[in-house]
């Protein structure tokens, strides 16, 4: 059997850029079944918080689910036990791009998008994809 | 009547039309939008960190020369909007963020300037727009999208109903055009995943304009820049993706109000919209 080891660290660090308590959570499912990007996350949202619950810092890292949250906001509003889920996958993001892993790199934007995007979406894309 | 307006980037941009056609039609029920003064970059999206402040460095500066103005701000974009909210309701929440910010900055903001978005400014002054509608519009079924930033998070935008709003419906009524809910009104387009995830984005901006379609709508009406760059911009890329695809018009809100006030056809800024609304609004005999 594999053997799971609990990360506090990592929990107390995603909490603290979060401002979120992970223990919240009671795993309805709501925040997965509305979210419009579930169907391109490997990890789904209730999934994340919960490896988060157990500290599995591994599982929360590899996953590529965060990197597909719009921060829409549609779980937010929906959680039953008011987390705000965005935030939690945004720290996870935060993680990554402070140890500057996964940064956008420009030259792998589409030309054509990077041509005609509104300046809003790119400063939005960068803001969300660097640091 | 004067009223200061914060155009933000994408207005100067590749929203010019959205800027051109606020402006317009505001001042054809006599209203004077005035630029504030200097302005700069919202910041775009908000961020969700919440141990990264450089992010309320631009909207504090914002807000600062809003209360030295004349203590209120007209701001269009949704983004804008939300950016400028939710950063005044950690200015208003959390004084100690608000002191380090206002000490670094050499500014001295209260975290009182107040954020209007124009469907609440047409709303207090409803009277004044209805008495610009100078065309009937009423065969014109616009499907009413409000998207996220406009809605949520419900407690710090207190715009509307975030699960069932009607404030966009109201101002289809208000200018005699036809409002049509429809169940993914407020779902999210894609946003800035349209850079990095494309294929996600394009996704969501499809399902959201199939819904508008089976719930007859004709043209679709937003009033945000993302929104509509989602999607009005990528209709033939959808097309390729989902052969069943409609192409429907996406206006922003400006346009239909230009068209109901009876402003002249090149001020409807209909060039600008990439899935042209020409046949329709000929069908519709608007044009
Ligand atoms: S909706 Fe809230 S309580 Fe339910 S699984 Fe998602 S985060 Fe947990
Ligand atoms: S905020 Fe992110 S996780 Fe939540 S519903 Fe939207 S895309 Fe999904």
């Amino acid at each position: 059997m594999r053997k799971l080891s609990r990360d506090e660290d990592f929990i107390l660090r995603i909490q603290e850029i979060s401002q979120q308590n992970i223990a919240d959570c009671y795993q309805c499912g709501r925040c997965t079944a509305g979210c419009p990007f579930a169907e391109f996350m490997d990890e789904p949202p209730n999934r994340i918080i919960r490896y988060l619950q157990l500290g599995l810092k591994d599982e929360v890292l590899k996953a590529q689910g965060p990197w597909f949250c719009a921060a829409c906001l549609v779980c937010e509003t929906r959680c039953p036990r008011g987390v705000d889920i965005p935030r939690i996958m945004e720290a996870v993001r935060t993680i990554h791009l402070r140890s500057k892993e996964q940064l956008l790199d420009i030259d792998r934007i589409d030309k054509k998008i990077l041509e005609e995007a509104h300046p809003l979406v790119l400063m939005s894309a960068l803001y969300k994809y660097s640091y | 009547m004067k009223v200061t307006y914060y155009p933000g980037c994408d207005l100067y941009t590749k929203a010019k039309i959205l800027n051109d056609s606020i402006i317009k039609t505001f001042r054809a029920v006599g209203i004077e939008l005035v630029e504030l003064a200097n302005w700069y970059c919202c910041g775009t999206t908000f961020t969700l960190a919440r141990d990264n402040k450089m992010s309320l460095i631009a909207p504090l500066r914002i807000l600062a020369k809003v209360r030295q103005t004349n203590g209120s701000v007209l701001v269009p974009c949704s983004i804008c909007f939300n950016t400028l909210k939710r950063a005044n309701f950690i200015f208003k929440q959390d004084p100690e963020t608000l002191k380090i910010l206002n000490e670094h900055l050499g500014e001295n903001y209260d975290a009182q300037a107040e954020i209007i978005h124009p469907f609440q400014f047409i709303f207090e002054h409803k009277d004044d727009f209805r008495k610009g509608v100078k065309r009937q519009l009423e065969n014109l079924k616009l499907g009413c999208y409000y998207g996220c930033y406009l809605l949520r998070p419900q407690e710090e935008l207190e715009f509307d109903d975030p699960e069932a709003p009607t404030i966009m419906e109201d101002f289809v009524h208000l200018i005699g055009a036809r409002p049509i809910s429809f169940p993914l009104k407020v779902e999210c387009c894609g946003s800035y995943l349209i850079v990095n995830s494309p294929e996600a984005a394009l996704e969501a901006s499809y399902r959201i304009l199939k819904n508008a379609r089976e719930n007859g709508v004709d043209a679709l009406v937003t009033s945000c820049p993302v929104c509509h760059y989602n999607l009005d911009n990528f209709q033939t890329r959808i097309t390729n993706l989902h052969p069943d695809h409609q192409p429907i018009p996406v206006f922003y809100f400006s346009q239909v109000m230009a068209m109901a006030f009876g402003l002249p056809v090149e001020d409807w800024g209909l060039e600008y919209n990439k899935v042209s609304p020409k046949k329709l609004l000929e069908e519709k005999k608007i044009l």
